[in-house]
């Protein structure tokens, strides 16, 4: 600490160059082993089976040619496209489930000043804590008790258990933020409460109901223990399961299509997650900063 | 307006409600408040039984599971009393589990504490491409933990790892096939660091965003004051920034401690609990006894014993939830 904040404009400038230097410094190792693992998932999907195998030349680039060889082998020699459709499917019942159950108990939560209105929310919340590792044998029962074992549909009825608690507390916060005046108006023009909470409140609580929707689908995509324990017919499995099991045969590793099929999903997964990153913190912390 | 007479705080008297001038009797339920509830509690429901029924009652068959004899293939379940939490409890197998989970969790959550503190007071600072690097460095939390799981399985690959390739050329370890060729995934205390390791590499981005969430919503007047005060970098972030964070703080502590807890992708498939047994966490053991040995009773009862180290958790937060209020 020479020169203090004073001094001519030529200091500060030096000195702000001197801070900017010393805060890239302290993050480049954090960015190196955040995105190097991205990095070479990449050039491995990207590259020859013989290329993977080398250890005389350096490995972080190619030295046969790059291939799409790994791309193709995912598509036409294992069932990847069945298991993006079912995890697409999967994302969109569940986040339709999500929304016709969060959308309406978070906004009584948040508006209709019920009695324990406060303990419901906070004990709806808790379950969202509940391991998923304590709960995944009875839910083999209910599972079973519903005929779904070994088909997609089961992660349709046990996702919910996990996205319902955070959506709803997440879209607590958001109808708390809209205007009660607007939703009086509402009601004095003629509407009812429902209507008013159709009509009024929920167009302008829109943002809330994309982050939930958005929600539904990361946090499905996130989970790997239920799939596991419940679904193992391949045509079946959603990506994560899919590649995590049918990729390695044994002692085999097919790690070119392993790297492809891994990226083709969790690169968009990820980019859309971090694009929301904050509403999900504010989701879980949002009652402790408010 | 409707003036009531009697205790409107009362339900299922019957109140006198002023209609037009003349005193109408209306039972209870027909008041606005009672249809207020009743529309509320309409709205609530769905989402209350879903919850109840797929977390509260399982959470519940898993408690008589555990006291069951109840395997995959026999619908028929017998009670047996603890012996499945004895059987577990005499198992030194289940005491590796224990300790390891212990290990995993509270080293993993200190490094996590420290990285993403420090990932925290630089993200906090202004500077220029502070969004960019932000989105950069948060992606391990946000990829899908099975994806970056098999990335890093392919980088711990016991001859081809590419970790090793760099250490080796940078001259800290010696080549392939000699005696400090680390592999990662196959020697036991090796094996535990490199769970560990993925699961602070997962969970450091996060400790770093929920910090900056709480630093960022410390009110800036309130920290100019104690500046003016004259209390130095140090003393404002103990005596300022922190009590004011500690309820996010917790919070965040405590989820990261659930999901690492309940989180058994990193283990099952990295080292599915091996090299003979130093990697078997808690989650494994239960999912390799309760599914695929086909032993429910005996997996549930292991899973269970999660309960007890988190329910202080859950209590604290639930406290810190209540206390604030939202």
């Amino acid at each position: 600490m020479a020169a203090r904040g004073d001094g001519p404009p030529q200091s500060r400038r030096s000195k702000e160059m001197r801070r900017h230097l010393l805060i890239y410094l302290g993050l480049v190792p954090f960015l190196v082993i955040a995105v190097f693992p991205i990095f070479w998932m990449a050039i491995t999907a990207l590259k020859q089976e013989a290329d993977l195998y080398r250890m005389d030349a350096v490995p972080f680039w190619f030295h046969l040619p790059p291939t799409w060889k790994n791309f193709d082998f995912l598509f036409q020699r294992t069932f990847y496209a069945d298991w993006i459709v079912n995890t697409m499917s999967i994302s969109f019942w569940v986040s339709a489930i999500t929304l016709l159950t969060a959308v309406p108990a978070g906004y009584a939560l948040a508006r209709l000043r019920l009695p324990f209105a406060e303990n419901l929310g906070i004990g709806i919340f808790m379950t969202y804590l509940v391991p998923a590792i304590i709960l995944f044998i009875p839910l083999a029962r209910v599972v079973s008790l519903l005929e779904l074992q070994d088909s997609w549909w089961s992660l349709v009825v046990v996702y919910p258990t996990f996205t319902i608690p955070f959506c709803t507390w997440l879209l607590m916060g958001f109808f708390k933020t809209v205007p009660f005046e607007i939703e009086e108006a509402a009601m004095i023009d003629g509407c009812g409460q429902l209507g008013a909470l159709l009509r009024v409140v929920l167009p302008v609580s829109w943002p809330g109901v994309i982050t939930s929707v958005i929600f539904s689908f990361t946090l499905s995509m996130q989970d790997f223990l239920y799939s596991l324990a419940f679904v193992s017919i391949s045509e079946q499995k959603p990506v994560p399961l899919g590649v995590a099991t049918e990729l390695i045969r044994g002692d085999v590793y097919f790690w070119g299509s392993l790297m492809a099929g891994a990226l083709l999903v969790g690169v968009p997964v990820a980019i859309v997650y971090n694009l929301f990153l904050d509403k999900f913190i504010s989701g879980i912390t949002g009652a402790a900063i408010k | 307006m409707a003036e009531t007479t009697g205790g409107s705080s009362s339900p299922g008297t019957s109140l006198a409600v002023a209609v037009g001038g003349r005193a109408r009797v209306l039972s209870w339920w027909r008041t606005p408040t009672a249809r207020r509830y009743v529309f509320g509690y309409t709205l609530l429901a769905p989402a209350v039984l879903y919850v109840g029924l797929l977390v509260g009652v399982p959470f519940v068959f898993s408690l008589y599971l555990s006291l069951s004899d109840a395997t995959v293939g026999d619908p028929l379940a017998r009670f047996v009393g603890t012996a499945n939490f004895t059987a577990a409890l005499e198992n030194s197998v289940f005491w590796t589990a224990v300790r390891n989970t212990f290990v995993f969790t509270i080293g993993a959550g200190i490094m996590k504490g420290l990285l993403g503190t420090t990932l925290a007071f630089l993200l906090v600072q202004p500077f220029t491409g502070r969004r960019v690097i932000r989105a950069l460095v948060v992606i391990p939390f946000t990829l899908p933990i099975a994806v970056s799981v098999l990335g890093w399985k392919w980088m711990f690959d016991s001859q081809f790892s590419v970790v090793n390739w760099a250490l080796s050329r940078l001259g800290v370890i010696g080549g392939y096939g000699s005696a400090d060729w680390p592999v990662w995934l196959g020697q036991p205390n090796l094996a535990l660091f490199s769970v560990m390791f993925v699961n602070v590499w997962r969970g450091f981005p996060f400790s770093a965003i929920v910090l900056l969430a709480g630093m960022t919503s410390v009110p800036p007047d309130i920290l100019e004051a104690a500046k003016v005060d004259g209390a130095n970098f140090l003393q404002r972030f103990q005596k300022v920034i922190v009590p004011m964070i500690a309820p996010i703080l917790f919070i965040g502590a405590a989820f990261d401690t659930v999901f690492t807890l309940s989180d058994l992708s990193i283990v099952y498939l990295l080292t599915n609990g091996g090299p003979d047994g130093a990697t078997e966490i808690l989650p494994t053991l239960a999912y390799n006894t309760g599914i695929r040995a086909g032993a429910l009773g005996r997996g549930a009862a292991i899973s269970l014993f999660l309960f007890p180290v988190l329910l202080p958790l859950m209590i604290l937060l639930l406290r810190t939830l209540r206390r604030r209020q939202y």
